[in-house]
């Protein structure tokens, strides 16, 4: 027996080893290579000393070149705004502070704005940055040659076409006054922190001298954007594609050295963020630490201080599908069938406010605006008025909703419309509803203080995402707004459209929601709601050491 | 052997070729492409979804498009990520040896602790290896990989905080193999429970067999000790369907742990394939599916050729001498 017993602790003793030797000479296979810091590896890089911040993302970013970024998602946003230097630093509640630009004003026309930029910005080899870089990037990416998703950005600029292409024969809208004086012309009065607050996220001042040799029609490919260099507040350093990547902190960054040296930012799944927080693997996480209702104890009892942010951060709509159900009394019941305050309580808990519009509330544009009282009765009786011939219609969800969406069903079917749930993802779900194959959609999006945020882009030829029969009304009163400068006239109209949104229904507002932010134990200075506008003020992050 | 072996590489080209084809026309019958997708999760514009897709090639028509992705693989191109815009070769590279070393650690931990758990379990079902080798393959099969990871983290990383619960290095480690180690545990951990359950039974299965033949009992007669009547003379003779069971798992040890390295955030390719199924990257996707394919058919081959070598009965022409 204890011969046996011997053997097989041997065995054991010899399994053990074996896993040990495995693991080691894996292991050494991937150990990480020394040298050039600044080079893509196959293998993140790390800084052996300094004080690091470790950075959780649940979805990863997509090339580099911020004017590339093919799924236009916050997650590549956000990783831009670090690298590369932006205009200004926008907060969700619309206000927008000096960052590359240290003051703007608009023309008396209000056809253009003019930028004083930050004098001691500079790109990350020390070149300091001129408005004649910011006029070189524009003519870069609004060149046609140039095959760029991101010129949309710039199609308000004069001298554009509606993709943000250069128009021949015309002058584009960016101009260098002088080395530190940068002036924009638009094709429609703009109002500047409208104008920031619209497109900040997406425009970038690129190092155009090192790019110049590069034939525009090869920009997007070149090797640049392997290692690019650009003058935000984090230099790169090294990437392991969709999964991690390495910055430095840029000690030169014009509003301040950031209080850490490296930023290392992981991708990992989202149900995995809180508990890396919790268990030390992560300082932070984008975006804001955002923390979902039933999570938030648990952040509480490990000790985290959980805040409630103050301005929305979340907007739910159900699209509908206006060609299918093409009943304004049908849309109208639809409206009054759902019990708002439920789903949201649902969703939201007490973070939510129950909305019959997409404009922001507490803003210039909010009005008290109808927010669809649950009335099944009613709902009801605009059914039998509708001459609903008992057609089951679809309605696409992502998994993540597939509650609410249980719930929108069962409000829907108590007053005798039938509905039949699809969970898709969400790319699925939205190319459903522009081709048509869904009668519903349950979305979210993240809001901005502009009246016409949500809906400027859905009623146009381009994006008839809603089945809209006839857009002329829509676009001939969402022109009104834009061309509109007197703000009091503006509200008006605002109105105007909302009242007739409200008459056609073409998508059925739900609710906004405030976000819940885990606050980091070990990084302090973070602006927690300003991640949800795409920028975070890295500079002002420290880290104890 | 040389004409045998390549007569099957000959034989699984078609094969390659038809899983390439298979798995093209398939992503493309998706019901979104990564125009669709392009504005993350906002309603994009035609113009947008136009420009994008003639700058990727989606505007051309599907078989023309197999075609130019076939031509650039006979050159040794994958072509660019649609994401990233970086080449397939590079990411894919990038990704192998993190799922080498997570699902190669985990396996052969696996392999390591369910051979001889599986020949407890066959010759001493009551004892308690036998019971431990039950409960583990109970555990393996019931419990679905992403509970065995959250349950690992919230143990390990949240309650006890001995292990980190995510990526592969810590930031500022060093990149050291003792961070790199430590970081494995955990997600190795899973990887092996998961492919426990398999292995204990395919060897529990295979040696009670052999142990009831009449040579074992001979074996047992001429006094031999009990070890090497169930190790030199059982387990050997059981060895066959073990191998297979671990052959199998080569291209899985390749094509990485899609759950696990998902949770983790461990880069492999199996977070790879997560990414670029969900964001509708095809290139990205067909690059997998080639290194997937490969692996697998190799896999196929090496284990006739292993089959062939153990067991002289069989012929190289395949038939039975």
């Amino acid at each position: 027996m204890e011969k046996k017993r011997s053997v097989f602790g041997r065995l054991a003793a010899l399994a053990l080893a074996a896993v040990l030797l495995c693991s080691l000479v894996l292991s050494g296979c991937g150990s990480q290579p020394t040298g050039d810091e600044t080079q893509t590896s196959d293998q993140p890089q790390q800084t052996a000393e300094g004080v690091n911040v470790n950075y959780g993302l649940s979805n990863p970013w997509d090339s580099l070149m911020p004017y590339y970024s093919v799924s236009g998602s916050n997650y590549s946003r956000i990783i831009y705004d670090k690298i590369y230097d932006r205009l200004a630093y926008v907060q969700p509640d619309g206000t927008c502070l000096p960052r590359a630009a240290e003051k703007w004003e608009s023309t008396e026309d209000g056809h253009a704005i003019v930028f004083t930029l930050n004098q001691k910005a500079a790109f990350h080899d020390g070149t300091p940055v001129t408005a004649q870089h910011w006029v070189e990037t524009f003519q870069l990416i609004t060149d046609p040659a140039c095959e760029i998703l991101g010129k949309t950005a710039l199609s308000c600029l004069t001298g554009t076409d509606d993709t943000g292409a250069a128009v021949a024969g015309e002058t584009l809208g960016v101009e260098a006054v002088d080395d530190y004086t940068l002036k924009l012309s638009f094709k429609q009065p703009t109002i500047p922190e409208e104008f920031l607050v619209d497109k900040n996220r997406d425009i970038y001042v690129l190092p155009t001298y090192l790019l110049k040799d590069i034939p525009a029609d090869q920009v997007v490919e070149s090797d640049f954007w392997r290692k690019p260099i650009g003058s935000g507040p984090c230099k790169f350093v090294s990437e392991v594609s969709g999964s991690n990547l390495v910055l430095e902190a840029n000690k030169d960054y014009q509003l301040g050295a950031p209080g850490f040296d490296t930023l290392t930012i992981t991708v990992m799944d989202k149900s995995n963020l809180l508990t890396a927080l919790i268990s030390g693997d992560l300082d932070y996480y984008a975006f804001g630490g955002n923390v979902s209702e039933e999570n938030k104890t648990v952040a509480e009892q490990a000790g985290f201080t959980v805040e409630e942010g103050t301005t929305p951060t979340n907007f739910y709509e159900l699209m509908l599908n206006c060609a299918t159900i093409d009943s304004v009394d049908l849309r109208q019941a639809i409206n009054k069938a759902l019990d708002k305050e439920l789903l949201c309580q649902q969703s939201a808990g007490t973070r939510g406010t129950v909305t019959g519009s997409s404009i922001l509330p507490d803003t210039p544009y909010s009005s008290p605006a109808v927010t669809g009282t649950y009335d099944p009765a009613g709902a009801e009786a605009l059914v039998a008025k509708s001459g609903y011939d008992g057609k089951t219609f679809s309605l696409a969800c992502t998994s993540q909703r597939a509650s609410l969406a249980a719930l929108v069903q069962q409000d829907l079917e108590a007053v005798g419309i039938k509905v039949e749930i699809e969970t898709v993802d969400s790319a699925t779900m939205f190319a459903g509803m522009s081709d048509g194959t869904y009668d519903m959609g349950l979305a979210s999006h993240t809001p901005t203080t502009l009246p016409l945020w949500f809906t400027a882009s859905r009623f146009t030829e381009e994006n008839n995402i809603f089945h809209v029969p006839d857009l002329a009304p829509y676009t001939e009163m969402l022109s009104a707004v834009n061309e509109e400068t007197d703000e009091t006239n503006r509200i008006a109209l605002v109105d105007e459209f909302e009242a007739y949104l409200t008459e056609e229904m073409p998508f059925i507002p739900l609710w906004f929601s405030n976000a819940l932010h885990v606050h980091s134990k070990t990084v302090t200075g973070i602006d927690y709601a300003a991640s949800s506008s795409c920028n975070e003020n890295v500079w002002e992050w420290v880290k104890a050491q | 052997m040389l004409h045998y072996t390549c007569k099957r590489i000959l034989g699984a080209l078609p094969v390659f070729f038809g899983i390439t084809l298979f798995v093209f026309f398939l992503i493309n019958m998706a019901p979104a492409t990564i125009a669709d997708a392009a504005g993350g999760g906002e309603a994009s514009s035609a113009a947008v979804r136009a420009a994008l897709e003639a700058n990727l090639g989606l505007d051309k028509p599907l078989p023309l498009r197999y075609v130019l992705w076939l031509k650039s693989l006979v050159q040794g191109d994958l072509g660019l990520s649609y994401r990233t815009g970086q080449p397939v070769v590079t990411m894919i590279a990038q990704r192998v040896v993190p799922s080498l070393i997570l699902t190669g650690t985990g396996v052969a931990a696996a392999i390591l602790l369910g051979i001889p758990l599986g020949v407890m379990a066959a010759w001493k079902p009551k004892s308690g290896w036998g019971k431990l080798a039950g409960g583990l393959t109970l555990l393996s099969f019931s419990a679905p990989g992403f509970f065995l990871c959250v349950l690992a983290i919230f143990l390990f990383s949240v309650v006890l905080g001995w292990l980190p619960a995510a990526g592969m290095y810590s930031a500022g480690g060093g990149g050291s193999v003792g961070d790199l180690l430590l970081h494995l545990i955990l997600p190795a951990g899973v990887v092996c429970l998961s492919s426990l359950g398999n292995l204990v039974r395919q060897t529990a299965s295979a040696c009670g067999e052999v142990l009831g033949e009449d040579y074992i009992r001979t074996a047992r007669a001429k006094g031999l000790p009990e070890w090497a009547v169930v190790w030199k003379h059982g387990f050997r003779t059981a060895l066959l369907p073990v191998v297979t069971t671990i052959l199998n798992h080569i291209p899985h040890i390749i094509g990485g742990s899609l759950i696990v390295e998902r949770i983790f955030g461990w880069p492999g390719m199996g977070s790879l394939l997560f990414t670029s199924v969900s964001s509708r990257d095809y290139t990205v996707i067909m690059g997998l599916t080639v290194v997937i394919a490969l692996t697998v058919l190799a896999t196929g081959i090496l284990m006739d050729l292993v089959y062939r070598l153990a067991d002289p009965g069989v012929g190289w022409g395949g038939e039975a001498r």
